[in-house]
C-alpha cells in the first residue's frame, strides 16, 4: 500500500491550526486611517460630503411638516440662498447677527461670512457650493473612470485593431492641452440647443430632478471634464491589462471556461483597482480647481451657487474692500483640496506595495 | 477496458502555424495521438518541441492572432473541438477538460480567496447555489490533501506555499469532475519532495474519478512512474508513440534512445561522463529538411559507414563534415507501426535493417491523418 505523505492518516490527531491572520483587503484602509493627519483629512472630506448631502434635503414645509412646531422655521438650502437679508445694505461685512425689516435682531450663521452684492448670505452660498463641487467631482470622476477603465481594459485585453483604434483616439486627445480642450468642449455643449432646457418631455419628477439638482450648466461642466480627462487613466490601465493578459492567472481562468467579459471585469478589474482609486483622489482635486477656472471664464455653473461662480462675482468688488466673499469661497476650496491631496497621497502609499514601509 | 472502446480524445494530423514578422512558424506538424478514458498519456520532449502548444490547442487557448490551426482535427468524445463555437467551447473548458499549469505561484488571482476562485468554477459549470458550491469546494480542498480546508478556504493565494497552491489549482480543475485533465508540467516549479506528493495525488485522484490525464513533462522519471502511453515529440512532430513498457524496453527512435542515455543513473560508474545528445534543438524558423533529427542523429552516422556512397550525403556536424544517409536528409519519415503497438518516425527503425518504403512526399499528410491512429491501437494494447 502506498502511503500518501500529504494526507494525514485519519487516526492521527492533527494539531489545530493557529487562526490565520488575514492581512486582507482592508490593510490599505487601515494604513490610511492610522495617521492623525489622515484622520483629520478624512473628517474634513466627510463633513463636506455631509453638507453636500444635507443641502439636498427639502424644507419641512415643502414635504408637509410646515405645521410641526420645531420644524416650522427651518428652510431648505434653496430657500436660504434665495433669502435677501438686507436689501438696503448689500455688502454687509461678517457679523454674528442681523436686523430684519422690523428691526428685530436675529442671531444666525447667515451673517458669519457677510452678504454679497445682492444681500444674499455668503455663508449659505459657501455651504451650497460644497454640493455643486461634490456633484462635479463625483459625477465627473464616475464618467472619467468608467470611460478610462473600460477603454483601457478593452484595448489591453483584446489588442489588435481594437487596441490600435483606442490608442489612436487617446493619443490624439492627449496631444491637445487639457484646459483648451475643456473650454472647447464646454462651448460645443453649451451651443447645443437641445441642451439649453431641461428635458421637458420627461415626467415631472425627472424634470424637477434635473432642474433642481443637475441643471444644464452643471451637466455641461461634468461632461466637458469627464469626456476629456480619461486619457492618462486609460493609458495606465491599458499597460497594466497588457501585463495581466499574458499572466497564468488569465490563462487559468480561460482554461476554466470563463467568458472574456467575466475575466475582464471580475479578474482584471480588481487587479487594476489601485490605479483607479489613486487616479480618483488625485483628479478630484483637479476638477474642483478647473470648475473655478471655467466659472472665471464665464463657462462654469451660473444657475446655482458654486465656489467658482462666487470668486468670479467677488473679483470686481474686491477693490472696494469686500474681501469676505472671495475669502470664504477660496478657503472652502483650499481646505477640501488640501484634505483630498493628503488623502490621495497616503492612499497611494498604502495601495502601492512598492512604496509600503517607506517614509 | 473494452476493446471497442472509443478514445476520449483523439488528435489527428494537427498542424498549427504562428504568423510572425519573419514568416510563418510551424510549431506543431502532423501531430496525432489519442487518450482513452482513465489512461495517462505522457507527452515528452525538449522545450519548444510543440508539446505545450498542442495541449493548449485542445482547449483552443492558443492566442489568435498570431496562432492558427492549419489543419487536422481534435476529437473529444467524437466531437471535433475545432468546429465548436466559442460559447460551446467555454462549456467544454473546465467542465469536460480542465488544465493545470506549470506555475502555481501566478495561476491564482491574488485578490480573491482560493475559496472564491474554486466556487467560481463550480457555479459556472454545475448550476448549484453558492452555499452548495462552497461545500463542494471545501470537499475538493480536502480531497487534494489540504489540512483544515474549512479555514483554508478563506485564505488568499499569497498565504500558501507553491505546493499548496498547486493543490488548490488541482482542486479547482477537478471540482467539476472533468473527463480529461491536461497537466502542463505540473511539477516543474516545485521542489522534488513536493513533486512526488503532487504526482501521487494526481494518481490517487485519477484512480478515484477515472479521468484521463494528459501529462506534459520532460522528466522521464515522471513518465515511467505515471504514464500508460508515451508520445515523444521532437521539433514539432511526434517521433515515437508506444506504451510505457515498450518505450522503456526498446526505444525505436534514436532521439528517444538519446533521451534515455542522458538521464543520470544511480550506480553508474563514478566520474563517467553523462551522455548528451550532441547539438541543439533546431530553431522552428529554420527546421532542417527531411528527418528533423538527422543533424544530431548518431544512428544516421553509424549507418552511413556501412552504406554505399551513392546513398550518402555530406552534412556539417559541429565543425566536421559527416556522411549521413541521403534518405534522412531528403525525406521526412512518417510515424508508422514498426512493431505491434509501437510507432516510430525513423527510416531505419526496423533495427537499422531494411531501407524504408519510399512514399511520395505529397501524400504524406493524408497518410498520417487517415491511417494513423496510434492511440486507438495502443489503447487496445493496454487493454489486452
Amino acid at each position: 500500500m502506498s502511503i500518501n505523505p500529504a494526507i494525514p492518516a485519519p487516526d492521527q490527531t492533527s494539531t489545530p491550526l493557529e487562526p490565520i491572520e488575514m492581512p486582507n483587503r482592508i490593510t490599505g484602509w487601515r494604513l490610511v486611517v492610522r495617521g492623525r493627519l489622515n484622520k483629520i483629512c478624512l473628517a474634513i472630506v466627510g463633513i463636506y460630503f455631509l453638507v453636500g448631502l444635507l443641502s439636498l434635503l427639502p424644507a419641512p414645509s415643502q414635504i408637509g411638516l410646515g405645521n410641526v412646531p420645531g420644524f416650522k422655521s427651518i428652510k431648505s438650502f434653496d430657500q436660504l440662498i434665495d433669502y435677501k437679508y438686507d436689501p438696503d445694505q448689500p455688502y454687509a461685512p461678517p457679523a454674528l447677527s442681523y436686523k430684519d425689516s422690523q428691526g428685530i435682531r436675529h442671531y444666525s450663521p447667515a451673517m458669519w461670512f457677510g452678504l454679497d452684492f445682492s444681500g444674499h448670505s455668503v455663508f449659505w452660498q459657501v455651504l451650497y457650493g460644497a454640493r455643486t463641487a461634490l456633484l462635479i467631482t463625483v459625477l465627473t470622476s464616475v464618467l472619467m473612470l468608467s470611460i478610462g477603465t473600460s477603454l483601457g481594459m478593452i484595448a489591453g485585453y483584446f489588442g489588435g485593431w481594437i487596441d490600435d483604434i483606442i490608442t489612436w483616439v487617446y493619443s490624439v486627445i492627449g496631444t491637445i492641452p487639457w484646459l483648451l480642450l475643456v473650454i472647447a468642449m464646454t462651448y460645443i455643449l453649451s451651443s447645443n440647443e437641445s441642451l439649453k432646457e431641461p428635458p421637458t418631455h420627461a415626467p415631472g419628477p425627472v424634470a424637477a430632478f434635473f432642474k433642481n439638482i443637475l441643471p444644464t450648466d452643471l451637466l455641461i461642466v461634468i461632461f466637458a471634464l469627464g469626456l476629456t480627462d480619461w486619457v492618462s487613466l486609460c493609458r495606465l490601465i491599458r499597460g497594466e491589462t497588457l501585463k495581466l493578459r499574458d499572466s497564468d492567472m488569465v490563462a487559468a481562468g480561460r482554461a476554466l471556461g470563463l467568458s472574456e467579459l467575466r475575466i475582464i471585469f471580475r479578474h482584471i478589474l480588481p487587479n487594476v483597482s489601485h490605479l483607479i482609486i489613486i487616479t480618483f483622489t488625485l483628479s478630484a482635486v483637479g476638477y474642483l480647481q478647473v470648475e473655478v477656472v471655467l466659472s472665471f471664464l464665464q463657462l462654469g455653473v451660473s444657475s446655482k451657487p458654486s465656489w467658482g461662480h462666487m470668486i468670479d462675482d467677488a473679483k470686481l468688488t474686491l477693490l472696494r474692500g469686500v474681501w469676505w466673499e472671495v475669502t470664504a469661497a477660496t478657503g472652502a476650496i483650499f481646505i477640501i483640496c488640501m484634505a483630498l491631496t493628503l488623502l490621495g497621497d497616503s492612499l497611494r502609499d498604502a495601495l502601492d506595495p512598492k512604496l509600503r514601509g517607506r517614509d | 477496458m473494452a476493446k471497442d472502446q472509443q478514445p476520449l480524445l483523439e488528435i489527428n494530423g494537427l498542424n498549427i502555424g504562428f504568423d510572425t514578422n519573419r514568416g510563418q512558424l510551424r510549431p506543431v506538424r502532423d501531430v496525432s495521438y489519442s487518450i482513452f478514458p482513465g489512461q495517462t498519456l505522457a507527452v515528452v520532449g525538449e522545450s519548444g518541441c510543440g508539446k505545450s502548444v498542442t495541449a493548449l490547442s485542445i482547449l483552443r487557448l492558443i492566442p489568435s492572432p498570431p496562432g492558427r490551426v492549419l489543419g487536422g482535427e481534435i476529437r473529444f468524445e467524437q466531437r471535433n473541438l475545432l468546429g465548436l463555437t466559442e460559447k460551446e467551447m467555454r462549456s467544454v473548458r473546465g467542465k469536460d477538460i480542465a488544465m493545470i499549469f506549470q506555475e502555481p505561484m501566478t495561476s491564482l488571482n491574488p485578490v480573491y480567496t482560493i475559496g472564491d476562485q474554486i466556487v467560481e468554477a463550480i457555479t459556472l459549470h454545475q448550476g448549484v447555489s453558492t452555499r452548495q458550491a462552497y461545500k463542494i469546494a471545501e470537499q475538493a480542498l480536502a480531497d487534494v490533501g489540504i489540512a483544515d480546508p474549512a479555514k483554508r478556504i478563506a485564505a488568499y493565494p499569497h498565504q500558501m506555499s507553491g505546493g499548496m497552491r498547486q493543490r488548490v489549482m488541482i482542486a479547482m480543475a477537478l471540482s467539476c469532475q472533468p473527463k480529461l485533465l491536461i497537466a502542463d508540467e505540473p511539477t516543474t516549479a516545485l521542489d522534488v519532495t513536493i513533486q512526488a506528493q503532487i504526482l501521487e495525488l494526481l494518481r490517487k485522484l485519477q484512480h478515484e474519478t477515472g479521468m484521463a490525464i494528459l501529462l506534459i513533462t520532460h522528466d522521464l522519471g515522471v513518465v515511467a512512474e505515471n504514464a500508460d502511453t508515451v508520445a515523444v515529440m521532437y521539433a514539432s512532430r511526434v517521433v515515437e508513440f508506444a506504451t510505457v513498457e515498450d518505450l522503456f524496453d526498446k526505444p525505436l527512435h534514436p532521439y528517444t534512445e538519446g533521451l534515455f542515455r542522458s538521464v543520470p543513473k544511480l550506480g553508474e560508474e563514478q566520474h563517467s561522463r553523462l551522455q548528451t545528445i550532441p547539438g541543439n534543438v533546431p530553431n522552428p524558423a529554420n527546421f532542417p529538411s527531411g528527418c528533423k533529427f538527422h543533424t544530431r542523429c548518431p544512428k544516421a552516422r553509424e549507418l552511413a559507414a556501412s552504406m554505399p556512397a551513392d546513398q550518402l550525403v555530406k552534412i556539417t556536424f559541429g565543425e566536421e563534415q559527416v556522411n549521413v544517409p541521403r534518405v534522412c536528409v531528403q525525406q521526412e519519415p512518417t510515424l508508422r507501426a514498426v512493431e505491434p503497438n509501437h510507432w516510430a518516425a525513423c527510416h531505419f527503425a526496423e533495427n537499422y535493417a531494411t531501407a524504408p518504403v519510399t512514399t511520395p512526399q505529397s501524400n504524406h499528410r493524408r497518410e498520417v491523418t487517415s491511417e494513423l491512429a496510434p492511440g486507438r491501437a495502443a489503447g487496445s494494447a493496454v487493454a489486452q
